[in-house]
């Protein structure tokens, strides 16, 4: 990291003293010490210097015509807020009280007259350190600066990458219309979902939470999203031809268990018998979905279920109900329940239906609806947890 | 975080998080200073939940995994849950992994028969 570090540029040293002979005696032994001076006959032409040069070092003399001591320090103060400049001042015996308000102005240290050698030695000298640690500081968090920005365009390369494996908003699958809103808490989200025409007259569709959020969870949620396809879940989803998903998700049970892992996932993978008019379901962990009709009158679908890979003994059921040609089925991820309000409250599952049955006349505007609900009860700071809000809305009539 | 506020003579040790919020933010710590207790010999455990007013899905896999790790050689129980924590035990079926009671005496008391 050192070597990439750029060299400090040679130390110029403003010196400001109304006093001809004073001041060239100060530039020479400061010369001597190796700097560069440059020298200013009062207040006005030293702040020139030191803007023009940008000078971080700057001795002055506290008695000077126009701009004295104390309104030079005041006005380098208020200029250059990118850097600091140390200022160094130069008084008389009986000028204590003087120091006072020098130090109020921003004076950082003072010499006493006569100058001596010895003392302006070791006063630069301490300065000299000071300021090379500055901007040492300075060129490491320029390069961790810049380190930031190149990680933050990968993440927004991978959210890219992320957003384009979901379905797009809206999207017809035989007679079902799929809505849904995609929010990651920070670039990258641990939600996955899809949806697919399994076979005539069956609808598969999933929705998946991996715990946690952040890269680590998106990671998992991408592989889930590249490995549980259509052609997956025909052949994973079904019992002697019967849809039955706990059969998928227990089989990504298996899959995903690690003994010493914490990783895990939510899931809700369905199946819609148009037919029949029934979902098959197997819900593992993840929220209980709101089955709605267009009058917003809502049942909530399921009683919870083991999450995946998050224990080897968990059993998965498939389970049975009714999804009328006139319902709405409204999935969201437990990010739109737990979102908390200044007053840390959180949203709750009654704040999503009223949102989600306000809009069920129109159920492509629900993801929507509950997204702007949610953004408004954050009051402008953003999610905590990633959301997603998946519509399922059947017998569509264009 | 954690703290520990009663030791039975049993050996059963009821332990407060000692956070209002058991998230992602916190949990890897407080899942390694509770299997610090436990490899310390104290593996009837009693988690205290009443000043957790809020559990995320991370707190729930440290829970597990605390269980995980105790396995059959020990206890891990928990009590007095808030309402949404308790939504969620019941959302994830943690109801049937860990035996929930009303207060930390009663869960003593349970845990006391177990032999």
């Amino acid at each position: 990291m050192q070597q990439q570090l750029s060299k400090p540029a040679p130390v110029q040293v403003v010196v400001a003293d109304d006093d001809a002979f004073q001041r060239a005696y100060t530039a020479a032994i400061l010369r001597k010490l190796g700097y560069e001076t440059r020298e200013a006959a009062d207040g006005l032409e030293a702040l020139e210097l030191v803007r023009a040069l940008k000078a971080r070092i700057l001795v002055c003399d506290l008695d000077m015509p126009g701009l004295d001591g104390h309104e030079l320090a005041r006005r380098v103060r208020a200029e250059f807020t990118d850097y600091y400049v140390h200022i160094l001042m130069v008084t008389g015996q009986e000028q204590n009280r003087e120091r006072e308000r020098a130090l109020e102005a921003g004076v950082d240290d003072f010499m006493r007259k006569p100058l001596d050698t010895i003392t302006l030695k070791a006063r630069i000298r301490t300065t000299d350190r000071l300021m090379r640690h500055e901007i040492l500081l300075a060129e490491r968090s320029r390069v961790l600066e810049e380190a930031k920005e190149r990680i933050e365009e990968d993440l927004r390369a991978a959210a890219d990458a992320q957003m384009r494996m979901l379905p797009p908003p809206r999207l017809k699958v035989a007679d079902c219309l799929f809505h849904s809103a995609f929010k990651p808490s920070n670039f990258l989200s641990g939600d996955m979902f899809a949806f697919y025409e399994l076979s005539p007259g069956y609808i598969g569709f999933y929705a998946i939470d991996v715990a946690g959020h952040g890269v680590h969870a998106s990671l998992m949620s991408v592989a889930l999203g590249h490995l549980v396809t259509a052609g997956m879940m025909r052949e994973n989803a079904f019992t002697d031809g019967r849809p039955d998903p706990a059969r998928l998700v227990a089989q990504l049970n298996r899959r995903f268990f690690r003994d010493d892992g914490t990783e895990y996932f939510t899931m809700f993978c369905g199946i819609l018998e148009a037919e029949t008019e029934q979902l098959h379901y197997c819900q593992a962990g993840y929220p209980s979905p709101l089955m709605m009709s267009r009058s917003g009158a809502a049942r909530e679908v399921g009683d919870g279920g083991f999450p995946v890979a998050l224990l080897d003994s968990a059993e998965f059921e498939s389970q049975v109900t009714r999804f009328g040609a006139e319902d709405i089925l409204v999935m969201f991820s437990d990010g739109a329940t737990e979102a908390e309000n200044r007053e840390g409250l959180a949203f709750g599952e009654s704040r999503v239906e009223a949102v989600a049955a306000s809009a069920a006349v129109m159920p492509s505007t629900i993801p929507g609806r509950i997204v702007e609900a949610l953004t408004e009860w954050r009051a402008g700071r953003l999610l905590d947890d990633d959301l997603t809000v998946l519509v399922c809305e059947r017998k569509h009539v264009s | 975080m954690i703290r520990m506020t009663e030791e039975t003579n049993e050996g059963i040790c009821v332990v407060s998080p000692g956070t209002e919020r058991l998230t992602a933010a916190n949990a890897s710590m407080f899942k390694e200073e509770m299997l610090a207790l436990v490899d310390d010999g104290k593996d009837r455990l009693v988690i205290d939940f009443s000043d957790v007013t809020f559990l995320d899905s991370s707190g729930l896999g440290a829970l597990v995994g605390l269980l995980k790790r105790v396995g059959n050689r020990g206890d891990i129980v928990v009590c007095t849950l808030a309402d949404n924590v308790q939504q969620m035990f019941r959302i994830t079926r943690m109801n049937k992994v860990f035996a929930s009671y009303a207060d930390a005496a009663s869960a003593v008391r349970a845990l006391k028969e177990r032999v």
